[in-house]
């Protein structure tokens, strides 16, 4: 393969469709100008203010999530606790900032590293017809389970927690990157271009970087931050059913289960969390529009 | 027909096998040895081998697994360790509560779609349509456990007309009108996801639908639009809506363990979140196993109906 590298073909661009050669933006600068204006732009921002302020928890919260404030039981919402106190006198606003933080950790671990994998497994999965079989038929059986079915599953062998939670997004979202990355694979491959490039002498290496990777970024970008919406979702459900983040550690999901029952008395207690994972949950899902329709203008 | 159900079956078998394989061994992985756990602390080794020997365990574990599925087979799920009594029972108890909930959930879905997505399409106002969009996507993003929390906070607790949980006291068939109310939140909380999702679908293939040259011919031949929509587009939209619905199954599955959290509906979903709070594996292995093998099938059922309604899929299929 390195051989092919080497001949005078590799240095030579033409056989890419180059975007920038024909006058249209390159990716990069088409995203950020989607994340500029309209959806784009709001989904940014909901997800910017969520993730400072869990950056910022530590300064943010005024109290620890985990101290229990004497004679604070289930308040309200007032002056010094914003969104009240939960039913064993805990600050709900210091846990919600606090809870997501669990989220930042699995949105910069679990899913990256399930594209990851899953970019990789298509990718050289669709080099020989034998891994090719192979790959899609693990993908299909890792499709089969649902993700959530897919979190009980895991947290039944592996027990609960943080690390189960990023495990089970990791593994739900390999077949959907290996899928992604083997169809523009195959797709590339069916090109003109790619076919004079064979003929001259270029590798199935060669095609894989040279072709197949620039054409599969941008769908890659929006699947990306379809599956951060995704990661967040399951965090949350994960929590919710008492197999994910475990108490006392705090949680937007098990913040959410506690507060069914104490609706009556501190109904903000459930507002509070839940607007937190609308907004990241809706917010990713507005960039991946917002993506997506650039995308669609600019090709 | 037989021909393209012929070449589906084979992939879809090799999946549940392989999935069947992987939940039977997943499970014998866990720490903690059963036999342990049912006799206590301070049972002696003799009683200990009993046990072993009476569930099976002192066999090798391919021969496990051979009985286990043997067993599934013929219709014995074996029995409960912990929560007690035969899985058969515990299954089929929680199965009527389950399906009552996912059938009436995938009604609603389908009645919504069909009255928003047909509507949209009808009303060519952009307003309907930008509106249509946005709460679709809305729909779309919230998990069931916000949209859940938020109707019990609206509809039990604000404004208190509906239960907030549970499941009707004298069964579903007694009284109607009192199913109806403790059915409608649940209902709607694991509907919304999979109404919007095939909603988006069949707006997008009507607008395909009424691109297509037969539109225009008919168009120009005088015959209104809402005729043309409702009697020539919408039929021709409706087998990609199988489809879509089909891939929903995943949606409903995950959607139904939250959604029975969250009213204490005593389905399938509260007895495996009860089956791994107590470790009670050979419970989860079935239910994982179930929702594996419905899942499969349902996408193998899609196939084929999507087959019967569209031939050239089925032309296409067999070759």
């Amino acid at each position: 393969m390195t051989l092919v590298e080497e001949t005078p073909l590799a240095a030579q661009p033409a056989t890419a469709p180059d975007v920038r050669d024909v006058g249209v933006p390159a990716p990069r600068a088409r995203w950020f100008t989607a994340l500029r204006h309209g959806r784009g732009l709001a989904g940014a921002l909901l997800v910017g203010v969520v993730l400072l302020a869990g950056l910022a928890a530590p300064l943010l919260a005024k109290y620890p999530p985990l101290e229990q404030i004497p004679g604070a039981n289930l308040v309200p919402p007032d002056a010094a606790h914003w969104l009240g106190t939960d039913e064993v006198n805990r600050d709900v606003l210091s846990r919600v900032l606090f809870g997501i933080r669990a989220d930042l950790l699995v949105l910069v671990t679990a899913v990256p590293l399930g594209a990851l994998v899953g970019a990789l497994a298509g990718l050289l999965s669709s080099l020989s017809a034998a891994t090719d079989v192979v790959a899609q038929r693990v993908f299909d059986l890792l499709l089969a389970f649902p993700v959530l079915i897919l979190g009980i599953a895991l947290a039944a062998v592996v027990g609960p927690g943080l690390t189960t939670v990023g495990l089970v997004i990791t593994l739900a979202e390999i077949p959907v990157f290996g899928r992604l990355l083997r169809g523009a694979a195959l797709r590339v491959r069916e090109m003109p271009y790619v076919e004079a490039a064979t003929v001259v002498g270029a590798g199935r290496w060669w095609v894989l970087r040279r072709h197949v990777l620039p054409n599969a970024v941008e769908p890659a970008g929006v699947q990306l931050a379809v599956s951060l919406s995704v990661a967040v979702f399951v965090e949350g459900a994960m929590s919710f059913i008492g197999i994910g983040i475990r108490p006392p550690d705090p949680s937007l999901g098990s913040i959410i289960a506690d507060s069914v029952s104490k609706l009556d008395a501190n109904p903000a207690m459930a507002l509070g969390p839940l607007a937190v994972v609308v907004a990241l949950v809706l917010g990713f899902l507005l960039v991946a529009q917002a993506l997506a329709a650039g995308r669609r203008v600019a090709g | 027909m037989l021909r393209y159900i012929a070449s589906r079956l084979p992939s879809a078998l090799v999946v549940l096998v392989a999935a069947s394989i992987l939940i039977f061994s997943l499970l014998r992985l866990v720490p903690g040895d059963p036999a342990t756990t049912l006799a206590g602390p301070d049972a002696s080794p003799e009683a200990l081998a009993a046990i072993r020997a009476s569930l099976g365990l002192d066999e090798p574990v391919w021969l496990q697994y051979v009985h286990w599925l043997g067993a599934l087979v013929t219709g014995d799920l074996g029995r409960s360790y912990l929560i007690g009594g035969r899985i058969t029972d515990l299954v089929l108890a929680g199965l009527v509560n389950t399906v009552v909930l996912a059938v009436a959930a995938m009604l609603l879905a389908v009645l919504f779609a069909l009255v928003v997505g047909v509507g949209a399409v009808l009303s060519r106002s952009r307003t309907v349509d930008a509106l249509v969009t946005g709460a679709n996507t809305a729909a779309l993003a919230l998990p069931p456990f916000v949209t859940g929390v938020l109707l019990v906070l609206v509809f039990a607790v604000v404004w208190p007309v509906l239960p907030a949980g549970g499941v009707p006291p004298a069964g579903f068939a007694a009284r109607p009108d009192i199913t109806v109310q403790y059915l409608l939140l649940p209902a709607v909380c694991l509907a919304l996801p999979v109404a919007a999702a095939i909603t988006r679908f069949l707006v997008e293939s009507l607008r395909t639908e009424l691109a297509q040259p037969y539109v225009l011919t008919a168009r120009a031949l005088g015959i209104p639009r809402r005729r043309i929509v409702l009697r020539q587009a919408l039929p021709a939209a409706l087998p990609s809506m199988v489809t879509a619905l089909g891939i929903q199954v995943g949606t409903v599955l995950g959607g139904a363990v939250l959604v029975e959290a969250i009213f204490t509906w005593p389905g399938l979903g509260q007895l495996v979140e009860q089956g791994i709070s107590r470790r009670d594996y050979p419970v989860v292995q079935v239910l994982l196993l179930l929702s594996v093998a419905v899942f499969v099938l349902v996408q193998l059922l899609t196939d084929v109906a999507h087959a019967a309604l569209d031939p050239r899929i089925r032309i296409g299929g067999s070759l």
